[in-house]
């Protein structure tokens, strides 16, 4: 008994942490700008570009986007917390302790999950007050659904983005590279039919691409039949994400400890 | 003249090496504008358009990538001198903090030309686009137009985002922003009314305007040189105004020596 509430003590604190660092904003200012300047503006251009392809109806392009949020946290968000114990230089103290390292690991994205959920609860009514989004026909529980499970299923590829920010200095920049690809892979802009037929099996095999999917229908009103499966599909790839991620990560200590090399693997 | 020369040439070298060329400056120049233009190419396809239009689709990626590129090269280059401690130092120099910074934005710009040239080559060599109809004296007089206006907005940058730490968060409504309302990858007509308006004071929106139209074989006529007077005369009021922040910067740290604490 007391392990375990050892353990989701350690869980809390380290999301308690990892919050108070997230994204190293120091100001309400800063994480304003960090989570929505360059999303919102980035969707206003992409808005543009498919009128001027000839959408009349941005709503595809404008959800696409707001549902994309979370990814900032799960993706940028959890491999920036992971690098920044190197940055900061607190790494080598957190490989050495003999803290258990799923709750140390898996802590740091509960507050990512939060905070990415509560973004886009902010998001979806301000793009329906402010750029009109017709969600008249909403079925509410399973857009719910859809969206707490985009915001765990993203955390896989952070974790993983996180392991390759421990090998690589240059890390952030794959990360960064990702987060960019997003806009293109995952059926944020367009429906991913359109995209060429081997870069529709790298989108399947990415986790947010069925969740948007489940997440547009039931914005136009599907029932969970409709979506099931598309949700049981992200749920199943976002946890073989997680699970390459935490393992990946423990290869990684493992083979850091063994060298002594720690933080510098 | 000589002496110039060299500290230019000095210059640009340090730069390049350690500011302008990273793996950043690597998904700013290449990853990302592949990524827009290729969204700009799949939306058209989408659309029902048999082709797209390859030079905002195209074209205006490199655009992109040049604009973003400087972005996050000026804007950074003095607030790395701050808390890299060289700031002081500079300024302490026989050599003006103005000069250095101008070398160093014109290094940024040139080196972010790259991604033009990268877009132009994959427009003629894969897409085949033709540049038969094409203005090319017209097309390189309306190139340096916007190098001129990307540098003047690179030196005013620099400066600007000296005076807050908050500048790192103030980027991310400044690449955006300006790509979004200077029509880098669609037509200004197509924007709002207001947008439209809030656009001309961005000098590269009218250099840009006559580059596709240089391109697309229109000849140079009396809309053309009027829209790159433009373009210059506010560049021009934007290197003013860097000069004046350029002073207050030199005050900061000579008079009251603060700036290192801000």
């Amino acid at each position: 008994m007391r392990t375990v509430i050892r353990i989701v003590r350690l869980y809390f604190i380290q999301a308690w942490f990892s919050y108070r660092s997230l994204f190293a904003w120091s100001t309400p200012f800063n994480y304003f700008a960090s989570k929505f300047g360059f999303p919102f503006f980035s969707m206003l251009l992409f808005m543009f570009m498919g009128k001027f392809a000839g959408f009349t109806d941005p709503t595809f392009i404008i959800i696409g986007n707001i549902l994309l949020l979370p990814s900032l946290n799960g993706v940028s968000g959890i491999s920036q917390t992971v690098g920044g114990e190197r940055q900061f230089g607190a790494l080598s103290y957190l490989l050495a302790s003999p803290a258990p390292r799923a709750p140390l690991f898996l802590g740091r994205a509960f507050f990512h999950i939060l905070d990415g959920l509560i973004t886009l609860l902010v998001a979806l009514p301000v793009a329906v007050f402010l750029l009109g989004m017709d969600i008249s026909s909403i079925n509410l529980g399973p857009v719910l659904v859809c969206v707490i499970t985009l915001c765990i299923t993203t955390n896989g590829i952070g974790f993983i983005m996180g392991t390759v920010t421990l090998l690589s200095r240059d890390g952030w920049m794959i990360t960064s590279s990702l987060s960019i690809a997003f806009y293109m892979l995952i059926g944020v802009n367009f429906p991913v039919e359109h995209l060429p037929s081997f870069l529709q099996r790298v989108a399947y095999g990415l986790p947010m691409t069925r969740g948007i999917m489940a997440a547009r229908l039931a914005l136009s009103g599907a029932r969970w039949n409709v979506i099931a499966p598309l949700i049981g599909g992200e749920i199943v790839v976002g946890l073989i994400y997680i699970i390459i991620g935490y393992a990946s990560f423990r290869i990684v200590e493992r083979a850091s400890m063994r060298s002594g090399l720690l933080d510098t693997i | 003249m000589k002496r110039n020369l060299s500290l230019f040439i000095r210059q640009m070298d340090v730069q390049l090496r350690m500011r302008t060329l990273n793996l950043y400056s690597l998904l700013l120049w290449f990853i990302q504008p592949i990524v827009f233009s290729a969204v700009g190419m799949i939306l058209s396809k989408a659309a029902g358009n048999a082709t797209p239009d390859l030079v905002y689709t195209v074209i205006g990626g490199g655009i992109m990538g040049m604009w973003s590129g400087l972005v996050f090269t000026s804007t950074y280059d003095i607030r790395s001198d701050r808390r890299e401690g060289t700031l002081e130092l500079i300024v302490g120099s026989p050599t003006s903090l103005r000069k250095i910074e101008s070398i160093r934005t014109f290094t940024n710009v040139a080196a972010g030309t790259i991604s033009l040239v990268a877009a132009f080559l994959v427009a003629v060599l894969i897409y085949k686009f033709s540049l038969a109809q094409a203005d090319i004296l017209s097309a390189i007089l309306s190139l340096l137009v916007i190098l001129f206006g990307l540098w003047c907005m690179g030196v005013f940058l620099a400066n600007l985002m000296v005076w807050s730490r908050l500048s790192t968060s103030i980027v991310e409504f400044i690449e955006m922003p300006v790509a979004l309302l200077a029509g880098f990858m669609y037509p200004i007509s197509i924007l709002p009314t207001w947008m439209q308006e809030i656009s001309s004071i961005f000098p590269i929106r009218w250099g840009l305007e006559t580059l596709r139209e240089a391109i697309q074989g229109t000849d140079l006529n009396e809309i053309t040189l009027a829209k790159w007077g433009i373009s210059i005369g506010i560049s021009l009021i934007i290197y003013l105004l860097s000069r004046l922040l350029d002073r207050r910067v030199h005050d900061l740290i000579r008079v009251t020596g603060e700036l290192s604490s801000i």
